[in-house]
């Protein structure tokens, strides 16, 4: 087991009164899931995500990753977790633009303390893996939209995490790039990376082999492939 | 990639900001340099002028040197300071205007300065007159003079030419004859002004352009000690002469409290306005960097990296704008102080040789302290920002924006 959560909340705080994003969500992720969220704007999806990917602590629930209570963590080891066992894909890349390909890729090797020759090598793997070993040297600036996503997945896996989390992966890219990018996390999830993606893309969320739809912060109902 | 290299990509990504900055650090940081070689400049300089020949300790009629009466019995009292054991040698000195005929042109106003150096019999002196020949020789004998090089440039007067002089020893209008005097030399004199015009020599030949009409009278008397000027000003004036001794210290200790005080406390007002400029302007510089790039640090924080590793990104950052501006503010700094210094030195009265600005290790080792606080003071608060980024929010906030 990957993630074990029950009944996790998370209740903001707001001028207007609380705000409930998240309502009793249980929720267990197994090594090799393949799970999408999908729901309405505001239903929650990120926030869930977030939670999962230890970014953000429930207000209320229990949530285990690999057997340990995140919410008994500190900050830093929850860093430390985040960086050596989960990945993330954001909609809008995050890429760092003063630094190459390359160079965005071995960000986390350098700060999970890799040493430098098998951060290359592991660079140019995964590089590879993505398709983009020809564009290595090339900054976010001049890469195609769906060029960065390629290598925020290559980053994403740099220290080959358990889970991978996507926030609208394909948000952002048209849909030819898009299904090109959902090969690819078919293909990381198909290499023994458990996936979890949130998206609006029905066709994208069609290829997870356990789809979560969501409403008012609970998941209404699951269904499996 | 670390820290430093993180922050270094970080500058060039936005070459602009981090120009402004290093500039802005480098102009400021040089005032800041400035204001510190001023804060102890004068006092440095002026126990340098002080030390110079070897005088330790300076005899008055008044206060402060070359400010009050004269000293009367000139030749007794130098006589008696030179007879106490813990002194070597004194050295009369006197000073009287005079004008210098040219074939064309006005006369030039000058100091005549007139020396005389006396010491116990049989002990051995080797003391020099306060001025550098720079040009030619010293003066031997009554009726040679050296001249500053001002006058040297004015008068078209070099060593082996004469010179013609009217002393006014007495009577400020007094009309004396002229007197010829053989320049031997061209001399520096440290405590005259840029545009001054001096003339030494011996006090004879000073009595002797003054028409042998002078009382037994000097200005001022300088005193070498033994080695231990506290106790030859203690016993100068335990003689009971009537004068002020004073050692090279309590000089520059009176000076201090006579003025140069203003100059330290202008400098440490001036030297906090700087810091805070300095202060405000990266504060400001980071803040808008970190603003903008809320969204890639939160990814970072997403994808492990500790609040500390970002944090250090932020102070490597400040710490490579502050540190280069600082470098450069070295330079500049110098530059302006050489430029200040030549303005301020033409204000009259003020010694040539006096420096405003004057550069020690201490003032390098608070400059370098003070660029430091700057840099941890200027990145407290976009580290803060960083340390307390909500990871999720701003996720979801760029998303949203």
């Amino acid at each position: 087991m990957i993630v074990d959560a029950q009944n996790v909340s998370r209740l903001f705080k707001m001028p207007a009164g609380p705000v409930v994003a998240v309502r009793d969500v249980t929720l267990q992720i197994r090594e090799g899931d393949h799970i999408a969220i999908r729901g309405p704007s505001g239903c929650g999806k990120s926030t869930l995500l977030h939670m999962l990917g230890c970014v953000d602590a429930p207000t209320s629930g229990s949530l285990l990753f690999a057997g340990q209570d995140v919410s008994r963590l500190s900050d830093a080891k929850r860093s430390s977790l985040r960086l050596k066992q989960i990945g993330f894909v954001f909609q809008r890349f995050f890429l760092l633009p003063m630094l190459t390909a390359r160079e965005n890729v071995e960000l986390p090797l350098s700060e999970a303390g890799v040493g430098k020759t098998e951060r290359r090598t592991r660079v140019t793997e995964l590089l590879d893996y993505v398709g983009l070993a020809a564009r290595a040297d090339h900054r976010p600036s001049q890469l195609s939209g769906g060029e960065m996503q390629r290598v925020a997945i290559a980053r994403a896996l740099a220290n080959k995490p358990q889970l991978l989390l996507a926030d609208e992966p394909t948000g952002e890219l048209d849909v030819a790039t898009g299904e090109q990018i959902a090969m690819l996390l078919d293909r990381v999830n198909a290499d023994g990376t458990a996936l979890v993606i949130v998206t609006h893309d029905q066709a994208l969320a069609g290829r997870a082999r356990r789809l979560l739809m969501m409403r008012d912060g609970a998941i209404e109902h699951e269904a499996t492939a | 990639m670390n820290a430093v290299g993180f922050a270094w990509r970080s500058l060039v990504r936005q070459p602009a900001r981090a120009a402004l900055g290093v500039l802005g650090v480098a102009a400021v940081g040089a005032l800041l340099f400035d204001m510190l070689m001023l804060s102890n400049g004068l006092v440095l300089s002026m126990r340098d002028l002080l030390d110079r020949y070897g005088w330790d300790i300076r005899v008055a009629g008044g206060d402060l040197p070359l400010q009050g009466p004269r000293i009367r019995n000139a030749s007794k009292t130098a006589d008696t300071i030179a007879g106490l054991p813990s002194v070597r040698a004194a050295l009369l000195l006197r000073i009287a205007d005079a004008r210098i005929d040219r074939p064309s042109g006005p006369p030039l106003t000058t100091q005549l300065v007139g020396v005389e150096v006396r010491s116990a019999p049989g002990r051995a002196t080797r003391t020099s007159p306060p001025w550098t020949i720079v040009k030619g020789r010293d003066v031997n004998n009554a009726g040679e003079v050296v001249i500053n090089t001002p006058l040297s440039s004015a008068s078209h007067v070099a060593p082996g030419s004469t010179l013609t002089l009217r002393a006014l020893c007495v009577a400020e209008r007094e009309a004396l004859p002229p007197t010829t005097l053989r320049v031997t030399g061209v001399a520096e004199f440290p405590f005259s002004g840029v545009d001054e015009y001096v003339v030494g020599g011996t006090l004879a030949t000073l009595k002797t352009a003054c028409g042998g009409n002078v009382e037994d009278e000097v200005d001022l008397l300088l005193v070498t000690s033994n080695g231990d000027a506290d106790g030859a000003a203690a016993a100068i004036r335990a003689a009971g002469l009537g004068v002020n001794a004073m050692t090279n210290d309590e000089v520059v200790g009176r000076f201090q409290q006579a003025g140069f005080s203003y100059f330290r406390q202008i400098s440490s007002v001036l030297t906090a306005v700087t810091v805070s400029f300095a202060v405000l302007l990266i504060t400001v510089l980071l803040t808008v960097s970190v603003n903008q790039r809320l969204g890639e640090i939160a990814a970072l924080r997403a994808l492990g990296f500790s609040r500390s590793r970002v944090v250090k990104d932020v102070l490597s950052e400040s710490v490579l704008i502050v540190g280069t501006g600082g470098l450069l503010s070295l330079p500049l700094g110098w530059l302006l102080a050489a430029g200040l210094d030549d303005i301020l030195k033409a204000m009259p009265g003020v010694p040539a040789e006096l420096h405003f600005f004057v550069l020690e290790r201490e003032a390098l080792a608070i400059h370098v302290s003070l660029l430091v606080l700057t840099a941890l003071l200027a990145a407290a608060y976009p580290m803060r920002i960083v340390s307390r980024l909500p990871i999720a929010a701003t996720l979801r906030d760029e998303v949203i924006g």
